[in-house]
């Protein structure tokens, strides 16, 4: 018989867990908390509860006219990686492809290669092709760095997914179309979903890609925030924060509803 | 031999041909600094010039070093219209060619103006709309007597508290380097004398910041007491409800131009230049000195004495301004940067 | 009849998997390799006074003589080392805890790690703003517990960079490792203390060992990171500490030098290579066996 867990490992473990919520929260909370502010300036705790910051927002081009960018370039950027990540993962995890193993890494490597490079590279080489950046740009940067996570997930659910009744189909006669519609398709279906909502969120977050890629036209939320945080902040960049963390929330809910949370480990 | 970059161009400007006329005659894009600068500046500018000429202003919140940066980058295919510097840049980007020359009789308000503010339109630095000093802040509850001189801030009784801004990164945060190199005795040739008056002060503890948010924060707990920047920032840290004062030291002050300037290769050249003679008008220089404490450019400005005690006001009081000549600055900056960058690194 | 459908299946098949990876690997040519691939070509290329182009070695001369690139090289590397090792301390035990609780609670943290690490940096950082700003929350509350006298400041300290890039890497060293204990399930710890190991004995004599290869691919992942981030080091360390990825950045749009930045890119990548190679590595082989 084993004996149990010792009392003291019982206390450290109720300790970490409470600590790193803490650590992990905090900022994020403290973000929350100063959006409610009534204070003019940014501070924390905050001072007096008040909504006007997110009555500002709502009559501020600028965060407006960000945050429609933003949802745009988002929306364009999940339906491409879906689009594209999804016959990838396919192939990749369907077919024994010679090197497919090597391909597989490459096709995950703009997760760990850094962003900053690939940002600077990306606007040298618009630049140099006379256009400069642009939304397309920004789309194709944001493309890159998504489409990853879609190959993932799609590749993760083909995984534990039956290849044999792909087969099955195939020798009962159904054509390509079919094959994909009726089989292939509806196993991706949850992996598509889930990385179509990674995509969204790495799209909508990112600043680094959008730091090298702005242009005069496309100015992205997370770059509105980065620039106010630069000159001005005031808790109107709290309060749009908040908004962004409520929407990355809700992202997590539905990942976890489709996908689920515990396969990205 | 039509090589990609030349058709690239070509198509562009077959495009241009095709899409301009309809897009370029009501549409003009230009940058501005974001936050309450940027609402003033609609306030007093752009909306009252969207209403009189029935054009749509695109407003892209960009600082100076960011909108070289993208001037830079467009150079084949510039997106502003009218770009806005605070101090310096203009000269690099007109040496560059990025921005075009403008002619005295292109601007209706050219007659009004001081001649400093006007001098290189020829050369393609668009017209200082305002000015803004670069002295002393204090706290004035800390900071007693007044301080007088650039060399206050070498009290020992300060050496905590005396805040500095990134000469590297910050117009402001330069010209107050340049200030202090000069009392102690440096010129534009030899900055060493400026570096090691401002080593002295890291030594005793000074912290820099690098960007202007920073400042209000290190004023408000109380951190700073003493900072060379600029007069405007202490009204934006007054109405803040902090008592910070500004002075003009002894030795002068110096002042930041900011300009308002005419970007090369662009094809709505008139209303571009509408806009900038719109943006030099003397109720504009007045709205920037009642809104935010700017200096007037425009001599026809009429403030109301409570604002003209705040700003440099009148012929006689800009002669106490100290200018640096932009072009050696253009030049000699990137040294300067990497001085300065080897300095405050720990 | 059957024989000639095979057959098709089989030629199809052959051009299927191509058809498939066609606009993924367009995308990957040109949308990531060139643009990264632009960079190599711009840190050898030198820009004559006449303006001819010739290649040359200059710009990384420049970083390697120069005292100022060695110390925020040091710097990088310094922090980047004990980031990802407080990542761990904090990591390993949080993983662990995760894969022996049961599924509610386990859920619980894992949306406490996963949701910060799907916040956009530049709120995370903006958190850390806040915090560790003099008179911030942090200081405040040290001084309360009376570890630190009055006006302690980690706004621009390398504690506080530290203190905010752990925050945002340690999902990654968590998940990572996370991963493996799944894997190696609790059995063998179980047996370990059935012949009368104790518990912290079969922890560190069995679990840790087994679970080395997440441990180190954990590592190697948040030291990449960690090396490469800029947003959070530039905001919270301030002009006085500067760092590698923020040098870079700075000679893209301060100094306008892309020749320079591209050849500090190419070291940052180098660097990057050393330690995503292993990574890669011990992931593959983790991939692998989990398909076995």
């Amino acid at each position: 018989m084993v004996r149990g867990v010792p009392p003291t490992a019982r206390i450290l473990t109720a300790f970490l867990i409470t600590a790193t919520a803490i650590f992990m929260l905090v900022p994020l909370a403290v973000v929350m908390l100063s959006s409610i502010s009534a204070s003019e300036f940014l501070v924390f705790p905050p001072r007096g509860f008040s909504l006007r910051w997110y009555g500002e927002i709502m009559a501020s081009d600028a965060y407006l006219k960000a945050g429609w960018t933003s949802i745009k370039l988002a929306l364009v950027v999940t339906v491409l990686a879906i689009g594209i990540g999804t016959p990838t993962a396919i192939a990749l995890y369907r077919f024994r492809l010679p090197g497919g193993e090597a391909l597989g890494a490459l096709f995950l490597s703009p997760l760990v290669l850094p962003t900053l490079i690939f940002g600077i590279g990306l606007l040298v080489l618009f630049s140099s092709w006379g256009s400069g950046p642009s939304f397309t740009g920004l789309v194709i940067g944001h493309l890159v760095i998504s489409l990853p996570y879609v190959i993932r997930t799609v590749g993760a659910v083909l995984a534990d997914a039956d290849p044999a009744l792909e087969e099955a189909a195939r020798t009962m006669g159904a054509n390509v179309w079919q094959r994909y519609r009726y089989v292939v398709l509806p196993q991706c279906a949850a992996g598509m979903a889930a990385g179509g909502f990674f995509a969204f969120n790495i799209s909508f977050d990112d600043a680094v890609v959008a730091l090298f890629m702005r242009a005069p036209d496309v100015e992205t939320l997370p770059l509105r925030i980065y620039s106010q945080l630069e000159f001005s902040p005031d808790p109107s960049v709290a309060a749009v924060s908040t908004i962004m963390i409520l929407l990355t929330i809700f992202l997590v809910f539905l990942i976890d509803r489709l996908f689920g949370l515990k396969r990205i480990a | 031999m039509l090589t990609r970059r030349n058709f690239t161009a070509a198509l562009a400007a077959g495009a241009a041909l095709i899409a301009t006329p309809v897009l370029a005659q009501d549409t003009l894009i230009i940058n501005s600094f974001g936050g309450s600068y940027e609402k003033t500046h609609r306030d007093l500018v752009i909306t009252p010039f969207e209403k009189e000429y029935g054009v749509t202003v695109k407003v892209v919140t960009a600082y100076s070093a960011d909108t070289l940066a993208q001037l830079r980058a467009q150079k084949e295919n510039p997106q502003f219209d009218v770009v806005h510097f605070s101090g310096g840049l203009e000269t690099v980007a007109a040496s560059e060619g990025l921005l075009a020359p403008i002619k005295p009789e292109e601007l209706s308000n050219y007659g009004q103006m001081y001649p400093f503010a006007v001098a290189d339109i020829g050369k393609g630095v668009g017209p200082m709309y305002k000015v803004a000093a670069i002295g002393l802040l204090y706290n004035t509850e800390q900071v007693s007597p007044a301080p007088t001189s650039w060399m206050d801030l070498t009290n020992p009784a300060y050496a905590k508290n005396v805040l500095l801004t990134d000469a590297a990164a910050n117009t402001y945060g330069m010209l107050g380097m340049l200030m202090m190199n000069k009392v102690s005795g440096g010129t534009l040739d030899d900055v060493q004398p400026g570096l090691d008056f401002v080593g002295k002060l890291l030594d005793g503890g000074a912290t820099v910041v690098s960007k202007s948010p920073e400042i209000q924060q290190n004023f408000a707990q109380g951190s700073a007491w003493i900072a060379p920047y600029a007069q405007d920032y202490a009204f934006t840290l007054t109405k803040a409800g902090l008592p910070v004062k500004f002075v003009q030291p002894k030795e002068g002050a110096a002042f930041a131009p900011i300009t308002v300037n005419l970007v090369a290769g662009r094809d709505n050249r008139d209303l571009a230049l509408k806009f900038i003679d719109f943006s030099i008008r003397a109720e504009a220089s007045k709205g920037w000195a009642e809104a935010l404490r700017y200096s007037p450019t425009n001599k026809e400005a009429k403030l109301p004495d409570d604002v003209a005690s705040q700003v440099v006001y009148g012929e006689e009081a800009a002669k106490n301004l100290v200018g640096f000549d932009p072009i050696k600055i253009g030049d000699e900056r990137a040294k300067w940067n990497e001085a300065w960058k080897r300095l405050v690194a720990r | 009849m059957t024989g000639s459908r095979q057959i098709s299946a089989a030629i199809r098949s052959r051009r299927e998997p191509l058809l498939l990876l066609g606009p993924g690997v367009a995308v990957l040519a040109l949308a990531f390799f060139l643009p990264v691939f632009q960079m190599l070509v711009l840190s050898v290329q030198v820009t004559g006074t006449d303006g001819q182009i010739s290649f040359g070695w200059e710009h990384f001369a420049k970083f390697f003589v120069d005292d100022y690139y060695l110390g925020v090289s040091i710097r990088t590397f310094r922090l980047a080392g004990l980031i990802t090792l407080i990542c761990f301390l904090i990591g390993f035990p949080l993983a662990y805890v995760m894969s022996r609780v049961g599924p509610r609670l386990r859920m619980l943290l894992i949306l406490l790690v996963v949701l910060p690490l799907m916040t956009s940096v530049v709120i995370r950082t903006f958190g850390w703003l806040v915090i560790l700003g003099n008179g911030g929350l942090l200081s405040d509350l040290l001084e309360v517990i009376g570890l630190t006298d009055r006006a302690t400041k980690l706004m621009h300290t390398e504690s506080g960079i530290v203190i905010a890039m752990v925050q945002v890497l340690v999902p990654f060293m968590t998940l990572t490792i996370l991963g493996v204990l799944q894997r190696i399930g609790s059995e063998l710890e179980q047996a370990a203390r059935t012949m009368g190991a104790g518990f912290w004995q079969a922890i560190i004599g069995i679990t840790l060992p087994l679970s080395l290869p997440g441990i180190v691919s954990g590592c190697l992942i948040v030291f990449a990171l960690s090396i490469s981030s800029f947003i959070t080091p530039t905001l919270v360390g301030g002009v006085r500490l500067p760092v590698l990825a923020g040098s870079i950045y700075s000679s893209v749009t301060g100094s306008f030098d892309w020749n320079f930045a591209a050849a500090q890119s190419v070291l940052l990548l180098l660097a990057t290579l050393v330690v995503i190679v292993p990574y890669a590595m011990l992931m593959r082989r983790r991939d692998t066996k989990a398909v076995r």
